[in-house]
């Protein structure tokens, strides 16, 4: 009788535990669940009322780029019609003014501008140029160099109308040739990398947007009378309350965010 | 009465079992649980703005031989060397099998072989430390068996194989493939926009690169950066500057950070020297003493993409590391390289030159023209050497900083002679210019 009932104890015992050992089991289970990373950021970051649309995670790759600076803008000024144009040769600019101003809405001055650039008497080498809505302003549409290696956002390669009181009065221009592939491709972050990053490092305050992230090679730096491109992400935050937009740059190559110096040009910070 | 007894016997049973197979489960399972921890410091560690030890540690030239001729071929574009090892990656790679060691004819015919493709490293590495840089499980495992060439033979669909080959001791070693299509690499060898004529001549020093043709090779520039001193130290000591001592005599700075850490700097060669005596256990088998070698070039220099394992000594525990442009090694005005790596015993030594290539700038000077290698080995005949004092002989490019602009350097290219230990450029050793007039 008495080994009945030590059984009895025994089998309570057990089963007792039994429970622990599983519930402790799943315990450690859902440890390991929780260790995953990146995506507890995104998570975090929409939890701050941040909002964005899918990252792309895929690394690509990317060159660095040279240039060497030309005046053809100034040797064919003379095929640009019904304006007034002026070369700038330090800057290799041409600045003009339109002899008659085209009227534009914010709704349609991007059909009706990229329509003018097509053709070559109103806009030299214009079918190089992109708009790009990330640069551009209520006052200024700013168009972009792009070629098969990808667009260009610098000012020694760019396309800038000036909108006053709904009417195109002007346009700056400079112009790059070619572009040459100075090394080989290097792999790049990915926007979700770039983005993650920025936010890790208290660039994105809470309740904004990701308006835009584009990548685009701009001036690094001169040396031996070329310029030399590298890879930036442009990532513009817009406050939800203030209506105010930044944009942040980041080198593609290595992640580092790049801080503009006092006269806009983005100082050369490669580490 | 009985029945319920049988009952309670068999539920203590079936609750003994449970309780026993539940334990094993968390036994199991937290060890799985700290490994998933460790994935994610590795993780985390991967995401930072690392060079990769696949890039560091990887084959610097690749050859392919077609039906008739062998090539060094080089895209500039694209790395071939990195590309075919993320290819490989997906391969299944069996376990390496011997097939015939210190046979120098059949190990010719081998590195000769028609339609194959072959990657070189400078340096053999071991089967292991190529498993673990293509994350290869069946290869880990393997230790021990050297080689210096991958060789994959891209037209015969019979042979599944690769091949693994070992310049000194003509070790060749098969490895069963699976998984793999040659179409990808084919694509690649299509690419390339550099095509050098070559032969592979078995020499008594070792297997020799010699290019039958006089060959035509680009100039390149570079913006260069270094560091300060005090950069260095704030990475390397701890970072407290407390107790740090500077000494300077004839313009090389010495820092202690007390009886452990030394750095000495010299600002007339840019060469500095960080000896640590706290570091004093010596790497105990072929991949660490590479994964140590990687974690303190990374420590070291921020720009190190250009940077590759040039030659690793085991006997000696000695690292070295060398700058490479479009497959070519970098040679500077120092006789070791960029960086060099020491463990032992009474601790570890780095020796390296501050100057790191970082920026590519168009280079304003025209492509040089080499001799071919038969010419350069009558040049060294001439001048007094015998072909069996040469030790060692590759295309290479010299450094030179220019006069108006320090930022900037001019790589040119040259031939470089190993003789007496010394690599030289042919120039120094001859008098004679390596060029083709």
């Amino acid at each position: 009788m008495d080994f009945k009932r030590i059984e009895v104890i025994f089998l309570i015992v057990f089963f007792s535990l039994d429970i622990f050992l599983f519930l402790s089991f799943r315990n450690s289970q859902q440890l390991v669940s929780s260790t995953s990373t990146n995506t507890s950021t995104v998570a975090e970051m929409r939890k701050r009322n941040i909002s964005f649309g899918s990252l792309d995670s895929k690394s690509g790759y990317a060159y660095y780029l040279g240039s060497q600076p030309n005046d053809d803008l100034e040797e064919n000024s003379s095929k640009l019609q019904d304006q007034k144009v002026e070369y700038e040769e330090a800057n290799h600019t041409l600045a003009s003014t339109l002899d008659s101003p085209i009227s534009v809405t914010s709704s349609n001055r991007k059909k009706i501008m990229d329509e003018f650039i097509k053709k070559e008497k109103n806009i030299l080498y214009g079918k190089n140029y992109k708009y790009a809505p990330q640069l551009s302003s209520q006052s200024q549409m700013v168009y972009v160099a792009t070629s098969n290696l990808g667009d260009v956002y610098d000012k020694t390669n760019q396309l800038i109308f000036t909108i006053s009181n709904g009417e195109v009065l002007g346009y700056t221009q400079t112009y790059i040739r070619s572009m040459i592939i100075l090394h080989e491709r290097q792999s790049i972050k990915s926007e979700k990398d770039v983005i993650t990053n920025l936010y890790a490092n208290s660039e994105i305050p809470n309740n904004s947007k990701i308006a835009y992230a584009n990548l685009a090679y701009t001036k690094l730096l001169e040396a031996k009378g070329s310029t030399i491109y590298i890879p930036v992400w442009f990532v513009t935050i817009k406050n939800k309350d203030s209506k105010v937009s930044t944009t942040k740059k980041v080198n593609a190559f290595t992640g580092n965010i790049i801080k503009s110096s006092a006269n806009g040009d983005s100082s050369y910070n490669a580490q | 009465m009985k029945f319920s007894r049988l009952i309670v016997q068999v539920l203590l049973v079936i609750a003994v079992i449970t309780s026993i197979v539940l334990s094993f489960f968390i036994w199991t399972n937290t060890a799985r649980y700290q490994r998933g921890r460790n994935i994610d410091v590795t993780d985390a560690e991967t995401n930072k703005n690392e060079i990769p030890m696949n890039q560091v540690i990887s084959p610097t030239s690749v050859m392919w031989h077609d039906e008739d001729e062998q090539y060094l071929i080089y895209n500039s574009n694209e790395n071939i060397s990195l590309s075919i090892q993320k290819i490989m990656q997906d391969w299944k790679i069996g376990s390496p099998k011997l097939v015939t060691k210190k046979d120098g004819a059949y190990y010719q015919k081998v590195i000769q072989a028609k339609n194959t493709i072959q990657m070189v490293y400078p340096t053999a590495i071991t089967t292991n430390v190529l498993g673990y840089l293509l994350n290869n499980d069946s290869l880990k495992d393997e230790d021990g068996k050297k080689f210096n060439r991958i060789l994959v033979n891209l037209k015969d669909k019979k042979d599944q194989n690769i091949y693994l080959a070992n310049d000194n001791n003509y070790a060749v070693y098969k490895a069963k493939v699976r998984n793999a299509s040659a179409g990808p690499i084919t694509k690649l060898v299509k690419k390339a926009n550099i095509n050098l004529k070559i032969r592979l001549d078995i020499m008594k020093h070792g297997v020799f690169t010699s290019y039958a043709n006089p060959i035509k090779l680009q100039s390149y520039s570079y913006v260069v950066n270094g560091k300060k001193d005090g950069e260095y130290t704030t990475a390397l000591f701890d970072s407290n500057a407390n107790g740090l001592v500077t000494t300077e005599d004839n313009g090389v700075y010495s820092y202690n950070y007390g009886e452990s850490k030394r750095l000495v700097s010299d600002h007339n060669t840019d060469e500095l020297t960080f000896t640590d005596y706290t570091d004093t256990s010596v790497p105990k088998n072929q991949l660490a003493f590479l994964q140590r070698g990687y974690q303190k070039v990374i420590n070291l220099q921020d720009s190190i993409s250009n940077l590759r394992l040039y030659n690793a000594n085991w006997k000696n525990k000695d690292l070295t590391f060398r700058e490479y442009v479009e497959g070519f090694p970098i040679f500077k005005k120092s006789q070791f390289g960029s960086i060099e790596i020491k463990f032992s015993r009474q601790g570890s030594t780095e020796h390296f030159v501050n100057t790191v290539l970082e920026v590519p700038v168009p280079s304003n000077q025209a492509a040089t023209k080499l001799k071919s290698t038969n010419d350069i080995f009558k040049g060294l005949q001439k001048a007094g050497f015998s072909l069996n004092d040469i030790e060692g002989l590759e295309v290479g490019y010299q450094w030179e900083t220019e006069a108006d602009n320090e930022k900037v350097v001019d790589l040119k290219p040259t031939y470089y002679i190993k003789i007496d230990g010394h690599w030289k450029a042919y120039e120094d050793w001859t008098n004679q210019t390596a060029e083709e007039e």
